[in-house]
């Protein structure tokens, strides 16, 4: 029974070290491909979204799950940029961490402009309340990337 | 929205009050408002931070001849353009000279708006001079010494020349619109074309991109060139990005063009961008140069 204790509360151990490896902060190196790998999903929803809203290719219902892709890929953007994250061939600037609350306000922008779009393309909207929803996504975007990534 | 610095909601109420509260705004300001947008006055007039006053001046430009900050255009009589006749206005204007007879630095792009018409310009000024005067007095520009009065003076005699655009009556009408806007009004070259060692335009490499466009930025090249330009790029892709900033591929550049396309490209009517995209695309494509 002892013996039967011990390993049980060995094990328990065990996976909360396994857990807590598991949820340590990532390597820079795999934050910053993680965050790119989020902004490259971003960018195919807003580019796929934008054919549709601009009458280019017929609706077929995906425009919601691009909505929703974005939505939730924006979402997650307040984790993605982890102190020091700024390697390779990262493009944030150091503002990001510098101003921490003004970018926080340009996060926020984008929540609330693809929850937004989320609701019109949802409430079956017309085209032209798409567009102007998605127009709102896209200068959020810009908002934030014209202050706190590199120019192009 | 975009919360670029730059024009909050209150001063944006004071650019439109006087057109609910005095008098509703005659056609001329009308079409005044459209071309100051068009012609991205805005951008260049307004200091770029939070609160600023519209066209009241103080924006920094870097350029590799020094930094200049543009001076204030609104109607104050002291520090503005109050007291400018219509004569003052299309001189600087269509010939880069001041109420005083002194040449202005090409940081002004009167080499572009050389092309607008006289109706046009004297709309901008209609509109200009329907708006609230800003007492806001010039900065002076932080420039290295051989850049005088006297070197803007003989840098104007020997690269400019004015003139009113000409249509191409080989063109369609929409070519030559975007033609109107590109070149003169919209002035693109002043950051999209190269430039050689003593600031005037390549012209035989027009929009090709420029490695040292202003605030350091290299510019893009914008002709169709399939992989040095945007040749790739479809009329739609081209409208819809002087509409909301999207990258065909879905990005989003940021950079000066972002305040380009809030203050001006978005503000034009899908034909003009449409034009413009017209014109780009009929363009000579650019290859990058060795």
């Amino acid at each position: 029974m002892h013996r039967k204790f011990l390993t049980a509360v060995t094990a328990s151990v065990a996976a909360c070290a396994v857990s807590l490896v598991a949820f340590a902060e990532p390597s820079a190196e795999d934050a910053q491909k993680y965050r790119v790998s989020i902004m490259t999903t971003l960018k195919g929803h807003i580019g796929a979204a934008s054919m549709i809203v601009r009458g280019l290719v017929e609706d077929d219902g995906h425009l919601l799950a691009h909505a929703e892709g974005l939505k939730n890929g924006v979402a997650e953007l307040h984790r993605v940029f982890q102190e020091g994250s700024a390697v390779g061939e990262s493009e944030a600037l150091p503002a990001i961490w510098e101003q921490p609350e003004k970018f926080a306000a340009a996060l926020e922008n984008s929540e609330m402009a693809t929850t937004e779009f989320v609701k019109v393309v949802a409430a079956g909207g017309d085209r032209a309340a798409a567009g102007a929803a998605f127009r709102n996504v896209g200068m959020s975007c810009s908002g934030c990337h014209d202050d706190f990534r590199v120019a192009h | 929205m975009l919360s670029r610095p730059g024009i909050p909601a209150g001063w944006l109420a004071l650019i439109l009050l006087p057109a609910l509260t005095c008098a509703a705004p005659t056609e001329q300001q009308s079409r005044g408002q459209y071309l100051v947008n068009a012609g991205g006055c805005v951008t260049c007039h307004t200091e770029d931070r939070d609160g600023a006053a519209p066209l009241a001046g103080g924006r920094e430009l870097v350029s590799p001849f020094g930094t200049f900050y543009s001076p204030n255009i609104t109607p104050d009589k002291k520090t503005g353009i109050g007291n400018w006749s219509d004569e003052d206005f299309e001189r600087a204007m269509h010939e880069g000279l001041s109420p005083s007879g002194s040449s202005y630095f090409p940081a002004f792009p009167y080499t572009a708006y050389t092309g607008i018409t006289r109706q046009d310009a004297l709309a901008i000024k209609a509109y200009l001079f329907s708006l609230p005067p800003v007492s806001a007095v010039n900065k002076e520009h932080d420039l290295p010494a051989y850049m005088s009065r006297f070197a803007a003076k003989i840098w104007r005699s020997r690269y400019f020349e004015a003139h009113r655009f000409q249509p191409d009556p080989e063109q369609s009408d929409e070519w030559n619109r975007g033609a109107y806007l590109v070149r003169h009004l919209g002035h693109c070259g002043e950051c999209h074309t190269p430039r050689k060692s003593l600031g005037a335009l390549i012209v035989n490499r027009e929009l090709a991109g420029n490695p040292e466009g202003p605030d350091d930025e290299h510019v893009p090249n914008i002709t169709p060139h399939k992989d040095a330009g945007i040749g790739r790029w479809s009329k739609s892709d081209i409208e819809y990005f002087l509409d909301i900033g999207m990258l065909p591929d879905g990005d989003f550049a940021g950079g000066s063009m972002v305040a380009v396309i809030e203050d001006n490209t978005s503000k034009l009517t899908r034909e003009d961008r449409l034009a413009i995209a017209s014109y780009l695309q009929a363009l000579p494509p650019a290859a990058d140069k060795d």
